[in-house]
This record gives C-alpha cells, sequence and structure tokens, in this order.
C-alpha cells in the first residue's frame, strides 16, 4: 500500500493505481501524451510519480558473467492507492476520458478519482 | 442553545495492531484527547460513526458520552484516518474542548463564483490551497470559509490568504502571503512537427541556386 502520495493534492481530478508495478519512463510519458491530447486546450496537468529506479539489462545473445549489465530504462515504483496523475481546470467526462485512455497506457488496474468524492477533502 | 449530535463511544481496551479485529466486529478504533488531559482510547460503532461523519462534518462540535461518564463531553473531530482504497474508515481522533477556550482547526474552503480569466480568457482555475488553519472559540469556528473567485479577471491577479474574510472572533493562521487561488494561461496547443519538411525546402533551394 503507498504510504505517500495517495491522496488528491494539486488538482480536482485523478487517476489512483490499484496494484503494485514497475512502470516505466515511456509508459509514462504516453500516458501524459494520451492526456494532453484528450484536453487539448486548457487544463493543467500533474504527474505524481517519476522514474527514479534504474533496472539493468544484458545485450541480446551475451554469454553469463563479464560484470552487471548497463542501465536500460528507468521505473517508478507504484503501490497500490498511489496517484500517478492529477488534473485540474476541465470538466469531469474529459477528465474521466482523458484518465481512461491514460489508463491503457499503463501496466496497472487503475481507477478515477475526483475530491469531491473523497468525502470532504480538508 | 443549539443542539449538538450526540455519539456513544466505548473505553478501549485493545489496543496495537490488534484493533483490526475490532474493525472486523464493525467497531472503529479512536482516541480522545485535550488540553491538560491523557489521550483515552475509545471505540465507535463504525456506522453510527459514518452517518455522524457525513452529517456534521469535522471540526463540528459532538456531544462524545464515553460509557461510564454522567455528563456527556463537548468534543470534535479532529482527524480522520481512511484506508487509501476502500475509503473505509481507519482510526478517528476527537478532541475534548472547552467552549471559553479557543481552539485550532483546519478548515475547508469553499470557492465560490466564476473568475472572468476563466470565463473570457479560457484560463485554468488553479486552487493552490484547500483548507486554512483558523483560531477560534469552538462555538466560532465555521464549517467552511468562503473564498469569492471572481476577482481574478486576469492572469495576473491572484487571490492570497490575507484576502480571505472571516468572522470576527476567528483569527487566520495561515501564512497571509499564501496564494489561494489563481488562474493559469491556457496552454498552447503544441505544433504539429515539421523536422523534415524545412531540410527538404533547403535542398530545393539549394537545388535552384
Amino acid at each position: 500500500m503507498a504510504q505517500a502520495g495517495n491522496v488528491l493534492s494539486f488538482g480536482e481530478f485523478g487517476l489512483q493505481a490499484l496494484g503494485t508495478s514497475w512502470v516505466t519512463s515511456r509508459q509514462i510519458e504516453a500516458a501524459r501524451r494520451a492526456i494532453v491530447h484528450q484536453v487539448r486546450r486548457g487544463g493543467k496537468v500533474w504527474i505524481r510519480v517519476f522514474p527514479d529506479k534504474p533496472v539493468t539489462s544484458k545485450p541480446a545473445e551475451t554469454r553469463m558473467g563479464s560484470g552487471k549489465g548497463s542501465v536500460d530504462y528507468w521505473v517508478a515504483v507504484v503501490k497500490p492507492g498511489r496517484i500517478l496523475f492529477e488534473i485540474a481546470g476541465i470538466k469531469e467526462e474529459t477528465a474521466r476520458e482523458a484518465m481512461r485512455l491514460a489508463s491503457h497506457k499503463l501496466p496497472i488496474a487503475t481507477r478515477f478519482v475526483s475530491r469531491d468524492a473523497e468525502g470532504g477533502v480538508s | 442553545m443549539e443542539k449538538r449530535e450526540e455519539l456513544r463511544a466505548k473505553v478501549r481496551d485493545i489496543l496495537g495492531k490488534k484493533v483490526r479485529f475490532l474493525r472486523r466486529q464493525g467497531l472503529t478504533p479512536a482516541n480522545l484527547y485535550g488540553r491538560g488531559m491523557d489521550s483515552t482510547p475509545l471505540q465507535v460503532e463504525t456506522p453510527i460513526l459514518e452517518r455522524l461523519i457525513a452529517r456534521v462534518g469535522r471540526n463540528a462540535l459532538i456531544a462524545l458520552r464515553v460509557d461510564g461518564d454522567k455528563k456527556p463531553r463537548l468534543a470534535m473531530i479532529r482527524d480522520i484516518q481512511r484506508h487509501p482504497l476502500s475509503g473505509k474508515l481507519l482510526h478517528v481522533d476527537f478532541f475534548q474542548v472547552e467552549v471559553t477556550q479557543k481552539v485550532r482547526a483546519e478548515v475547508p474552503l469553499a470557492f465560490i463564483g466564476e473568475p472572468p480569466a476563466v470565463k473570457t480568457l479560457r484560463g485554468t482555475l488553479i486552487r493552490n490551497l484547500t483548507s486554512l488553519q483558523l483560531e477560534a472559540l469552538p462555538t466560532d469556528l465555521p464549517r467552511s470559509v468562503e473564498v469569492d473567485l471572481s476577482v481574478l479577471a486576469d492572469f495576473d491577479q491572484v487571490v492570497h490568504v490575507r484576502d480571505v474574510t472571516v468572522a470576527d472572533g476567528v483569527e487566520i493562521l495561515t501564512d497571509p502571503d499564501q496564494v489561494v487561488a489563481h488562474v493559469e494561461p491556457p496552454r498552447v496547443e503544441i505544433a504539429p512537427e515539421v523536422e523534415e519538411a524545412p531540410a527538404e525546402e533547403k535542398k530545393e533551394e539549394g537545388e535552384t541556386e
């Protein structure tokens, strides 16, 4: 369970992770683009995860040994409850659709959350 | 005198990680604390507590009747912990107050009006704060603080904490220079990528020369 970053802090709507996964920088960027493309003008998007964990791999068809592989890509470790994206300044239907499109770019189950439905954020 | 909501609670013997068994039985662990008193662990029936929170919210004064007490205690809900995914109640803090003593509380902001900068200039309203730290007598504490957004006519204007008005006897403790809300200019649509086109034009120009 995500102990930090599990509440909406900036925007009115958000995308919350329901599972655990490593989300790569490419997946985050693809999801961000999906949101921005759907929203077009207006609105502000916050990305609440950052891929700060390097993942190494050895080149294809290489014999074992001779040290550790080089950094291949970067991931963000996501745990259930983590808010991945937040958005403000747009209608709920647009935000819902943008988050739906973004969720298809991610390797985990997610859900749409809104500030109003949180039961009075104070 | 205003009739206060009453809530019955029992003193809790089960402490620590074992409180999960209480939650399974439909009880929510809680604590009651206040000025000059030790914290008392309590347990409250979850459905009753949920209904009370939905009705009065935080910062409202309630009459808390802990078993064995002859007179109910005046308390307010200070903190509500919920499960990040299921939203179920995990724990509630009650703060015992005295009517004559000022208390500090986090009071949510209620934004009213539509900023002209959003309506006419198609900007994006950014709410930087969602609540304010207030100090007042428990009976004077408002349920929410209204913020008028109709003053945001262009992108240079911002609503600061010092611009927020509260009733007499209520003091704002949040930094007065903090921004409550502002309007950002609309994002410019990203132009389609034209990386290859100029190169071709250059070639053509070179050929004609």
